[in-house]
């Protein structure tokens, strides 16, 4: 669906995004993450065709999105991360407006209109002022607003900033609703939280390049891949100890009565297999387990370097 | 029919405002009272006159005009100047770049809205105008010729003013810069002109006679007025109150004639001081320099513009 391929983009002698190649398949919900700075707005823009890229290729659905623009332009939804509205326009109209800009129907605008709006939850405010609505409202309506030509690619910048957590959780609804009628959608985020709630793939920036990407599973894994080994047993601690030390790959952390963590570089069917050769050696192994990472944990873990 | 979607919604919205109301107060407020003292020296004048007062009522004509295209000139670049530039302020012209129009067409949307409203400003003082009408017994003809010059300056001044909301950042930056504009039309076309009369005057002072080049060429420096708005609505005028053209009273050559063969003049301002033709190619080059100013902000605003030429794709 999306494929960034070596984009770079400076500012000056800044670089705000270097050799950034990422691919986003169809329907994927893929959650852009990095601290302040890292270069992921400055990768949406370029994406919407608001920037220039200083090199490299963009391509959506197969669409080269740098050469044809105006092909693109139907393609992408975007909700930026700061957005104003028009004084005096109502709902309706603000929908009609934005529809007629894509060169729909009148028609066709009213009917999509009706069915975004109500997705949005929004249909009893079709004649309320977009001025007068909430923050939440708002940011609603604005997804609605980059759907009205159904676009391939929906593209949210911080959607949930500034918004209070009932705001968010209706917006984490609505992603997910949309996820699951097959739309691609980017987000990004700071809110890591929901970001691992929704997303299927993640992509973490710092400082302009891409440090990690893919299935969050995936990231997850690579990342706290490593992490100690946590086996849990009644009797034969003293065996188990032998049988690890023993291991290559494995370095013994802590041995406790009932518990002891390793160090590790094991793939899963290797972890299994130390774990037979310890019941095997007569050890009661009562449970084990990798000490699991959260989102915050690994988006930590990759831009810490980076910060310091 | 295909309506830009941005003057339908601009109109809309400015409709729904309260400043449209004292807009259109304030403008007939400004005419009602050039009307009335225009009326009170008309017939302060005619007093001593022999002639017939209802005559001399003609006048109000051109002075409602003048007044109305001053108006236009000062309203209608403040409109646009600030529309690009404020579209960016309250963060939708982001939105407006990712949608389907092309740069010029929200250019275009732009500075027709203003125009539009320029326009309304215009057809709501009929009233007034139609006083020197019906009063001073002008042919209605004018009153057309009126709203197509009120239509060629409100795109004029609306074009210097997205030009420059293209250029600035913010609005208030914008609109002094449309104003610095329109200054150099009026002042920096003259230059030329005076500076030549200047450069006449010191040659047949010190030399008694003109070189041949500028008996010849020299009235060719009186061509920069072309793109001066107050000799083009100075001539539009003076053809239709008194017929005469006022252009060749200020080249001195009132009986010149692109097919003369008498004059020793040379060069296009022959052409262009015979018969209407001043009138003819300054609309022309006022219309062309309008879109060549929507063109350049259409470049301005495009985010992707010149990416052939920086070879992005190496």
């Amino acid at each position: 669906m999306l494929y960034i391929n070596q984009l770079f983009k400076n500012y000056g002698k800044f670089q705000a995004v270097g050799n950034l190649t990422l691919h986003i398949p169809r329907g994927d919900l893929f959650g852009f993450v990095g601290p302040n700075g890292a270069g992921k707005t400055t990768t949406i823009r370029m994406i919407c065709g608001l920037m220039l890229p200083d090199r490299g290729s963009i391509t959506i659905n197969g669409v080269d999105a740098l050469a044809r623009r105006k092909e693109i332009k139907k393609q992408i939804g975007y909700v930026p991360d700061f957005f104003g509205v028009y004084d005096n326009l109502k709902v309706r109209e603000y929908m009609d407006f934005y529809g007629s800009m894509y060169r729909m129907s009148a028609r066709d605008i009213r009917q999509v209109s009706d069915d975004l709006l109500e997705l949005v939850n929004l249909s009893d405010k079709k004649e309320a002022f977009v001025d007068t609505l909430s923050r939440g409202m708002k940011q609603r309506l604005c997804v609605a607003r980059a759907l009205i030509h159904n676009p391939a690619l929906l593209i949210l910048d911080e959607p949930n900033s500034g918004l209070d957590p009932r705001a968010r959780v209706e917006m984490k609804e609505l992603l997910l609703n949309l996820k699951s009628m097959g739309k691609t959608i980017v987000i990004s985020s700071h809110i890591l939280s929901e970001l691992s709630e929704m997303c299927n793939s993640i992509g973490i920036m710092n400082r302009g390049s891409l440090v990690a990407a893919g299935r969050i599973e995936d990231v997850m894994e690579g990342v706290f891949g490593s992490n100690q080994l946590v086996i849990t047993l009644d009797e034969g601690r003293e065996t188990a100890l032998r049988i690890a030390s023993e291991h290559v790959k494995v370095k013994v952390d802590s041995a406790g009565e009932h518990e002891i963590r390793l160090s590790h570089n094991m793939t899963k069917p290797e972890i299994a297999g130390l774990v037979g050769e310890m019941i095997a050696g007569g050890v009661v192994v009562t449970g084990f387990h990798k000490q699991e990472g959260d989102l915050e944990t690994l988006f930590m873990r990759v831009t810490g370097d980076g910060n310091q | 029919m295909y309506l830009n979607p941005i003057v339908k919604k601009d109109v809309k919205t400015q409709a729904r405002s309260m400043k449209i109301c004292w807009g259109v107060f304030v403008y007939e407020l400004i005419l009602a009272l050039v009307f009335f003292l225009a009326i009170n020296i008309i017939q302060s004048t005619s007093r001593y006159s022999t002639s017939n007062i209802y005559s001399a009522m003609v006048w109000l004509y051109p002075v409602l005009a003048v007044t109305q295209l001053i108006i236009l000139g000062l309203v209608v670049p403040v409109r646009t100047a600030s529309s690009i530039s404020g579209e960016k302020e309250r963060q939708t012209f982001d939105i407006m770049m990712t949608t389907s129009m092309s740069p010029f067409s929200i250019i275009a949307g732009k500075v027709m809205t203003a125009v539009v409203q320029g326009m309304f400003f215009v057809v709501a003082s009929m009233p007034v105008m139609a006083l020197s009408f019906i009063i001073g017994g002008m042919s209605w003809a004018y009153l057309f010729w009126f709203l197509g010059i009120a239509l060629l300056v409100s795109f004029f001044s609306a074009s210097i003013g997205i030009l420059c909301s293209s250029l600035c950042k913010k609005s208030i930056s914008a609109v002094i810069m449309s104003y610095a504009f329109y200054l150099l039309f009026f002042l920096g076309t003259v230059l030329p002109t005076v500076l030549y009369e200047v450069v006449k005057s010191n040659l047949e002072y010190t030399l008694g006679t003109l070189p041949r080049f500028y008996e010849v060429y020299g009235d060719n420096f009186y061509l920069p007025l072309l793109l001066n708005p107050a000799v083009y609505l100075a001539e539009f005028f003076a053809r239709i109150m008194v017929g005469e053209s006022l252009v060749n009273h200020l080249v001195d050559h009132p009986s010149m004639s692109w097919q003369s063969q008498t004059s020793q003049v040379r060069g296009p301002i022959v052409l262009v001081t015979s018969g209407y033709w001043w009138l003819i190619f300054a609309t022309l080059l006022f219309a062309g320099i309008s879109f060549l100013f929507l063109w350049i902000a259409s470049r301005r605003i495009d985010p992707i513009r010149g990416r052939r030429s920086k070879g992005s794709r190496r």
